[in-house]
């Protein structure tokens, strides 16, 4: 019998306004959830627009949705993953039996993206409870930014025993969302080039996902010297400064006045989504990953529509089947191809979470990881 | 590296290259356009107006840095691709289709002048082997 327990969490309560680290109650896990053990927790730019209230969701909300850890606790009708398991958390609780479940699409799951639209666990209501007893939400099932978790069975992901927890925290969401937008939604053809808008926490994933589909040339875009020079160094054959140079001019006159085969956007504004799509070659394809605010518009040329035959699509998660795809990741990364334990620079303990932001804002982090 | 280290040195160039052209064989089909053409440039920023003039020639006047609130024609792009287009280097269609120039305007009025600047292209390169005339 799993009793109540208590666990330090990290706390959003006003959009704009810091987060802040409160002890809550977590209830034990429902039918059909665990209770993860958190041992790290990934910081994502996604956190942040839930921070700003660019992404806005109910509050108050433990934040975090990539992380790894140990299964505590299981729910009633759980076999797998068994107590003590080591899994990564992932953030898309597909219920496998919707129209988009069944066509193969779980990253477009409709009872997920109900459950992350309310900050609530997929089978209802939240587990966490603050001091005066009110329930407090989590970020897309997970809220890893955490001691512990409640979370679907099924986003509990088994995880090898000898990947680093801090590495492993990456697959939950921006390994799968970035390497998935190279190689499922931009399907990269060997020999193919690509460009890279945004060199952060998914945009080097997308580089590597690119590597890994054997593009020829990887051409990244990002505004930081630091987030160049390790985007050369995960596989980008050249990069470009945008404050130096127009990236569009700069991608079309890279490969052979063309553009690239396909572009992959991951900052999330929209003259990057603009420019991203601009610098495809005719025929050629544009994925967006980067998340703008719903209010959001893009512009783009109308006659390049029909005059270029572009594909402008985008992906939520990478087009990404976690179960499907996580260990195909891990085989990737035990063989030296995907190269994560590098990403990892700094680790805040969660009462740095704020800090955490700041570093990651300021480019000063490849990925900051929050370590309970 | 822009092609122009700044605003002086894109009039320098570009801004001296315009200014031949009024008093040229091309100034009465810019002035057939029908209306002022504000080019608007990036990196270095810079503004440059024609406006056109009656009884010509000067089919029309070459102004820098000037607020025209609405010119018939407005063209904005970075310069080093300006710099490209009236080299002859660049595919205005492409271009346009890529937002690397916005136009706003009745753009087909400009656009009939496109076929006849092939001379204007071979002006530009050969004002650029001027004396002192090409950017670094």
């Amino acid at each position: 019998m799993v009793g109540l327990r208590h666990a330090r969490a990290v706390v959003l309560r006003e959009y704009g306004e810091p987060v802040c680290i409160e002890r809550l109650s977590l209830l034990p896990p429902g039918p059909g959830e665990v209770l993860v053990r958190i041992a790290a927790s990934g910081v994502c730019h996604t956190d942040l627009h839930v921070a700003t209230g660019d992404l806005p969701l109910p509050l108050p909300m433990v934040l975090g949705h990539e992380g790894a850890g140990v299964v505590e606790a299981v729910g009633e009708g759980v076999t797998t993953p068994a107590v003590g398991q080591r899994v990564v958390v992932s953030w898309m609780p597909s219920c496998g039996e919707c129209f988009w479940c069944r066509g193969g699409r779980p990253d477009l799951c409709e009872r997920a993206a109900h459950a992350a639209a309310r900050g609530i666990l997929p089978g209802g209501g939240t587990r966490w409870r603050d001091a005066g007893g009110e329930p407090v939400h989590q970020f897309s099932a997970a809220g890893t930014m955490a001691e512990a978790a409640v979370v679907p069975a099924a986003c509990a992901l088994p995880l090898p025993g000898d990947m680093p927890a801090t590495s492993a925290a990456l697959l939950g969401c921006s390994v799968l969302t970035g390497t998935g937008a190279a190689l499922r939604t931009g399907r990269v053809q060997p020999g193919e080039r690509v460009a890279v808008f945004g060199a952060g926490g998914v945009g080097l994933q997308a580089i590597q996902g690119a590597r890994i589909a054997g593009a020829s040339q990887i051409i990244a875009i990002d505004r930081l010297p630091e987030r160049r020079d390790l985007a050369m160094r995960l596989g980008a054959t050249d990069v470009v400064d945008p404050l130096d140079a127009d990236p569009v001019v700069a991608v079309v006159d890279l490969t052979e006045g063309r553009g690239a085969d396909c572009t992959i956007e991951a900052v999330g504004t929209p003259e990057t989504i603009a420019a991203a799509f601009n610098a495809a070659r005719r025929g050629g394809r544009s994925v967006v990953v980067g998340v703008c605010p719903p209010e959001v518009d893009v512009a783009i040329n109308a006659f390049a529509l029909p005059s270029q035959g572009k594909t402008l699509t985008g992906c939520w998660y990478g087009e990404s089947d976690p179960a499907r795809d996580l260990p195909q990741l891990v085989e990737h990364y035990r063989a030296g191809r995907l190269l994560l334990d590098e990403l990892v620079t700094r680790r805040f303990p969660l009462e740095e979470a704020q800090a955490a932001f700041a570093a990651m804002m300021a480019g000063q982090v490849a990925r900051a990881i929050l370590v309970p | 590296m822009p092609v122009f280290a700044d605003r002086d040195q894109l009039y320098r160039v570009l801004g001296a290259f315009f200014e031949t052209l009024p008093d040229g064989p091309h100034g009465p089909l810019i002035h057939r356009v029908g209306g002022p053409i504000l080019f608007v440039f990036h990196r270095p920023e810079a503004r440059i107006l024609w406006e056109p003039l009656a009884g010509g020639p000067p089919e029309f006047a070459v102004h820098y840095d000037t607020e025209q609130p609405e010119p018939l024609l407005r063209f904005e792009q970075d310069a080093d691709l300006a710099h490209r287009f009236w080299q002859g280097d660049l595919d205005l269609q492409d271009a346009l289709a890529r937002q690397q120039i916005r136009a706003r305007g009745p753009l087909a009025r400009a656009m009939k002048l496109i076929p006849q600047l092939d001379p204007v292209y071979g002006a530009y390169r050969a004002f650029l082997q001027a004396d002192g005339a090409a950017p670094a």
